[in-house]
């Protein structure tokens, strides 16, 4: 009958459109340019494609393999390889929860800019006035306009994490838009979700392309891609260089949360993968690249006014404070006008000097962000500067939401596949299923919009998945390569391809991905012994910064809870499995011995 | 007699001087920001718009106390090529005494507009340092702009939901009926359709896999 049949893509390009748009996420815009200057520019590139011929397709093959052969989500797929692996499966399926929870916030923060982006003047482009309407709120001039809006009328965040409040009813309601979104694209499984990433994969390339030529036509734009792009040679022999590539690499590509096992089981038998997991790959990696570029050019443009601003600032000063006629002092000669100054005022000029700020475009150029903080504060930052702004902004938010959207696919097929593959939930509907685990997270997630959830946000960022990830990738190579046997697996490919994989991708599995996950996973628990008390930034809207922050004990506690819940799925299963072929085993021999007796 | 009004005459322009000098107390300092305002079309300063300024701040310090305040009341004093001066206000009936410094504040806070018009100059370019500008109540509309296109998504994506899961409802009605129908067919016929697939659906997994390991025999 057709009703147990299992669901399938409705061509195999609507796979691949699903896998790009899983992969190329928001990390491929925010997470990848920050690399790139932190780690010496172009020079970074050579480390970050090395890793991805070492790792990263190598490891998205294997994944799509098992998929593709097991037809079964993560849970199945790993309990069919070995019945002591299910936690491997169950694993994957918690952390892709901790990420759905988290996850759609960003999506929520993308629909509220996205619809404050509809007003005559951008509400981050100035500060709001205060009660006596005497001059800006102290807190917006403390800070600048973009982080006030993020941090006051986005989030309400609170001074700590200890300190909490209601729930901010404008992020309430882009969640729940979110969450409804979310449900939409999935409500029918792979076959609305196919058809929905003709649009996700494809739109935001459009979109970078736009802002590609936008950001090469803005004043100052070549500063910023000359400054990143500069090879720095010397930071390839600082390790971390290569460690963050590795890792940038791994999460980039989503391994080890199951979506890929997932939407991969969906496929027809003998489906070619091998062509798309390079193919995608290497997508992956390219549109970083692009991205990145776009992005310098970006912060080329707001380095640029910044430091002109700068200057400005320093001009009117230097006018008010010695009376020149105000056409004496322009932005090209106010050096010149400084030493001048300083040789005939002396004693002034040093009363000055207090006040005057130190421009200096380097410096602009080197600050470097990451995270939401680029997206939302920078980047919005940067738009308010060009003109035509509302359009930019409109735009740009949407793009950040069709990237955000197209990796929640993925996130949440993870979770839903693995579980409908068991019987139990086979009397339930598609829809209401769907439905079911949709509410939960957004029921869950609504604990991220009181004035605290940005600090919960982070900690779930940064502890959620990391770790139990690369434990749990080294567990699936491990598994594949020796306790599956990689004959096996080839042998399988060779049934679903018709040719086996060569030489390079069998050394891969067997020896060198393993090792570079070992490696990775020991630097990674050598930095948390090393670290100390875990830390957060911290918003002070007295002073108007991020300060570090410790974490409260409660705090401490849930980021163990969160790594250990994860990780600890892959050695209770294999309990649970031994207890139960135990049993069996007993069951056995008794029936043996009394038809022997 | 018409010596000593002479004398008087000769007399005012020097104590009004002595006045008005720079940080004088009641004194306020004025700085206009003509090139950054208006750029090609920013007008000099000379005498003619020192004139200007004398009679706006008459007119302001008219309206607010209704005396009869001239031009020669307003003493300009220590102009600079920024176009900054020093400015105080002198009693019309009383050429001697200074208004206070409070009062002026209070006058040009009621005309600023006014003021900045006459000069083409905003709240910004045209500074009297000491008195802050009171800046524009922020205008807020009734509905937040913000809500109006939330409500538009949210009400195109509900639409969109009840469109889908409508026609997959009647997709599935069309099927069961269909399947009715094919059932009566074959019933006689007693067929039992045994689904080939590859792999597995919905199983038991461990008892599964038991079965699943002779397929994967080494040869």
């Amino acid at each position: 009958m057709g009703k147990d049949a299992r669901d399938s893509w409705g061509s195999p390009a609507e796979f691949m459109l699903a896998c790009v748009s899983y992969a190329v996420g928001l990390g491929n815009v925010w997470r990848f340019p920050y690399l790139c200057q932190m780690h010496g520019g172009g020079g970074f590139l050579i480390p970050y494609l090395l890793m991805l011929l070492l790792e990263g397709v190598p490891l998205f093959y294997m994944e799509l393999a098992i998929g593709q052969k097991m037809r079964l989500g993560s849970i199945g797929a790993w309990t069919a390889i070995s019945p002591y692996l299910s936690g491997v499966g169950l694993a994957s399926v918690v952390t892709s929860l901790y990420l759905c929870l988290y996850y759609n916030i960003i999506n929520a923060w993308s629909f509220w800019y996205l619809f404050n982006s509809f007003q005559s003047v951008l509400p981050w482009a100035v500060c709001p006035v205060n009660s006596n309407r005497t001059g800006p709120l102290e807190e917006c001039e403390r800070a600048t306009p973009t982080q006030y809006f993020f941090y006051r009328e986005t989030l309400d965040i609170s001074p700590s994490i200890e300190e909490n409040g209601g729930i901010h009813t404008g992020q309430a309601l882009c969640l729940v838009l979110a969450w409804i979104l979310t449900f939409l694209f999935i409500v029918r499984g792979v076959k609305s979700t196919g058809k929905v990433v003709y649009f996700t994969a494809t739109f935001p390339y459009l979109v970078l392309f736009i802002y590609l030529v936008r950001g090469f036509t803005l004043h100052g734009a070549i500063n910023g891609v000359k400054y990143m792009f500069t090879p720095k040679m010397e930071e390839l022999a600082n390790p971390v260089t290569w460690i963050n590539a590795a890792t940038q690499i791994f999460f980039s590509l989503g391994l080890g949360f199951g979506s890929l096992i997932a939407f991969a089981s969906y496929n027809q038998y003998h489906n070619n993968f091998q062509r798309q997991a390079i193919a995608v790959s290497f997508i992956n990696s390219g549109t970083s690249i692009f991205a990145a570029i776009v992005t310098f050019a970006i912060y080329g443009f707001k380095a640029t006014v910044n430091y002109e601003n700068c200057l400005g600032r320093t001009r009117v000063l230097l006018l008010n404070t010695f009376n020149l006629a105000e056409d004496s002092v322009s932005l090209d000669n106010i050096l010149e006008v400084m030493d001048q100054l300083n040789t005939t005022y002396p004693q002034q000029f040093a009363e000055l000097s207090g006040r005057l700020e130190n421009c200096s475009l380097e410096s602009e150029l080197d600050t470097a962000v990451e995270g939401a903080g680029l997206a939302f504060i920078v980047y919005s930052e940067a738009i308010t500067n060009m003109p035509l702004s509302q359009f930019w902004s409109v735009l740009y938010f949407f793009m950040l939401l069709l990237l955000g959207m197209g990796s929640m696919l993925g996130n949440i097929t993870a979770i839903i596949t693995p579980l409908r593959d068991f019987k139990i939930t086979s009397g339930i509907s598609d829809e209401v299923f769907n439905g079911g685990v949709c509410l939960f997270c957004l029921l869950l997630g609504l604990g991220f919009t009181t004035p605290s959830g940005n600090y919960w946000f982070t900690m779930f960022n940064d502890y959620g998945a990391t770790f139990s990830l690369l434990f749990i990738v080294l567990i699936e190579v491990i598994t594949v390569s020796y306790i599956y046997g990689i004959k096996r697996f080839e042998k399988d490919i060779e049934d679903m391809l018709g040719h086996r994989p060569n030489w390079y991708w069998k050394i891969m599995w067997v020896v060198v991905s393993p090792l570079l996950l070992i490696g990775l996973f020991v630097f990674y628990i050598i930095t948390y012994i090393q670290g100390g008390t875990p830390t957060y930034q911290a918003w002070d809207k007295d002073v108007g910064k991020s300060v570090q922050t410790e974490y409260p004990v409660f705090g401490q506690v849930f980021i163990g809870l969160l790594l250990v819940s994860s990780v600890s799925c892959i050695p209770l299963a294999a309990l649970y499995a031994f207890c139960r072929k135990r049993k069996h085993g007993v069951v056995q021999k008794e029936s043996v011995s009394t038809v022997a007796a | 007699m018409l010596e000593r009004v002479f004398l008087l005459l000769c007399f005012l322009p020097v104590l009004a001087a002595e006045t008005c000098k720079p940080n004088t107390p009641n004194g306020h300092k004025v700085r206009l920001s003509i090139k950054t305002a208006l750029g090609a079309e920013a007008y000099d300063w000379n005498e003619n718009e020192r004139f200007l300024f004398q009679s706006t701040m008459a007119y302001a310090m008219r309206n607010l106390k209704g005396e009869n305040f001239t031009v020669s009341n307003i003493v300009v004093c220590d102009e600079t090529p920024r176009v900054s001066f020093w400015f105080v206000v002198t009693s019309p009936n009383d050429p001697s005494k200074v208004v206070s410094k409070g009062e002026v504040e209070e006058a040009v806070r009621k005309s600023r507009n006014r003021i900045n018009q006459a000069f083409m100059l905003s709240d910004s370019t045209l500074e009297f340092i000491g008195i802050l500008p009171t800046l524009a109540a922020p205008v807020e509309p009734p509905t937040p702009t913000w809500l109006i296109v939330f409500g538009v998504v949210m009400g195109m994506v509900l639409a969109g939901i009840v469109i889908l899961l409508a026609l997959s409802f009647v997709q599935k009605k069309r099927k069961k009926n269909k399947k009715a129908d094919v059932e009566e067919e074959e019933d006689d016929e007693g067929t039992q359709v045994q689904t080939a697939e590859n792999g597995a659906t919905r199983v038991d997994y461990y008892n599964n896999s038991f079965a699943d390991d002779e397929r994967f025999t080494h040869m």
